[in-house]
């Protein structure tokens, strides 16, 4: 499988951003500095559970 | 005026306070910061300024040098005060378990304030950190925070005057080590944000292949030795790399704004940094640039984007500190910030959605 790191990634920032651009930018800084880097992961990239368990954690902290 | 500053060049701390308290005069304090050097007793500078204002909140921290509207200042204390006109609502709490992953304090914020930490609105508030700058704690806690709310947290970390041995933490008359002071504050007017580094990116980057992120120590980049990999991109020889630290630190650039990461030492061909960098981060070659002139251009865009500057609190790297004393520029950047009540420390490490070093980050207040 591929591409769902991506997909979740887009969906955290959303989730944090609600659309606020200037949001959007310092809750990709924060997943940078967490070693989630957004750039890095494309529709094609694998799905590494480690990351996955990761994002999915940091979805269900912030509901 | 709504927002005052004071500051005391004083030795004997009973004098230090009279002088704040006579220059804040009759003026109605809600909240006071204050940042004291080192060369005063924490529990002391701490219960006497909490004494001298007891229907206010008072928190602050040591540090390595001071800055007040002005002027950079050495065993000095400053203080900022503010009036229920500059903030309509306050809560300061102390983190005195740097390892724990759930905040008391949020809870008590989120009671305070009456919602949760993740509604409120990063536009309507604002919260401080100050924490223990031998800690080594800064990023977790940031880390933590950045995770549980949208509001972003500005600061710096405690310093103690370049003996780096204890630095301390004070809220409402108490000190601490091995803690950390977060505040929220509902500002009654707008604020904003200013982090400004003073280095340019270049085009080197470096992968962090391996790294022991509790050490804050990078073993390899790009597959090689962290130094070896750090000295070829400078094109240079590992023997003479610790000469551009401070000059070509590294960093986790987004969207052209680089987060700095400043190398310490070189152990066993290791660099060892003054923030941690996580395994799989890409860090960008960074190269000085002008102090004087970013930090002008900043506050300039700074009072431009609101209008009028009614106070700023500036934690400053003291490597910049240290930059601009071997530079004879101290007395210049002091003066930038002649114009705008001011206070300021040099830090063992700046926050601001992340840690971060080699930074001035600054609060400013319409």
């Amino acid at each position: 499988m591929a591409g769902k790191i991506k997909q979740m990634i887009d969906a955290f920032v959303n989730q944090r951003a609600q659309g606020n651009s200037v949001l959007e930018g310092v809750v990709k800084i924060k997943l940078i500095l967490k070693g989630i880097d957004p750039k890095m992961f494309t529709p094609q990239s694998d799905d590494d559970p480690a990351i996955i368990a990761k994002l999915e954690e940091l979805m269900k902290e912030f509901k | 005026m709504n927002i005052k500053t004071a500051f005391s060049v004083k030795t004997d701390l009973r004098d230090v306070v009279k002088d704040i308290q006579a220059q804040l005069g009759d003026f109605e304090t809600k909240l006071l910061v204050f940042f004291a050097s080192s060369a005063f007793v924490p529990d002391e500078i701490a219960s006497r300024m909490g004494d001298a204002f007891p229907g206010a909140e008072t928190f602050g921290c040591s540090t390595a040098g001071e800055i007040v509207t002005g002027r950079m200042l050495t065993n000095s204390v400053v203080a900022m005060a503010f009036n229920q006109q500059a903030v309509k609502s306050v809560k300061v709490e102390v983190v005195d378990d740097l390892d724990i992953k759930n905040f008391k304090a949020f809870s008590s914020f989120e009671r305070h304030f009456n919602k949760p930490m993740t509604k409120m609105d990063p536009a309507q508030y604002l919260g401080i950190i100050l924490i223990d700058g031998m800690s080594g704690k800064e990023e977790l806690i940031m880390d933590r925070i950045g995770d549980l709310t949208n509001v972003n947290f500005i600061g710096g970390s405690a310093g103690d005057d370049l003996k780096f041995n204890t630095t301390y933490v004070y809220a409402n008359g108490k000190s601490y080590t091995n803690a950390a002071v977060l505040a929220i504050l509902e500002p009654a007017d707008k604020f904003s944000f200013v982090k400004t580094q003073s280095f340019c990116p270049l085009a080197q980057k470096l992968l962090v292949t391996k790294a022991n992120e509790a050490n804050r120590e990078i073993l390899e980049f790009n597959h090689k030795p962290a130094a070896i990999a750090y000295a070829e991109a400078l094109g240079i020889s590992v023997a003479d790399a610790p000469n551009h630290f401070m000059h070509n630190p590294l960093g986790v650039v987004y969207e052209g704004e680089p987060f700095v990461r400043s190398p310490q030492q070189i152990r066993d061909n290791s660099i060892f940094f003054y923030c941690g960098v996580k395994e799989g981060i890409e860090l960008t070659l960074l190269e000085s640039t002008d102090i004087i002139a970013s930090t002008k251009k900043a506050l300039d865009a700074a009072r431009a984007e609101l209008g009028g500057i009614s106070g700023i609190i500036n934690f400053n790297c003291i490597l910049r500190t240290l930059e601009l004393r071997e530079k004879g520029l101290s007395t210049v950047y002091g003066e930038l910030f002649a114009d705008y009540p001011t206070i300021g420390f040099s830090t063992y490490g700046e926050q601001f959605i992340g840690h971060m070093n080699q930074t001035s980050a600054m609060l400013i207040f319409r």
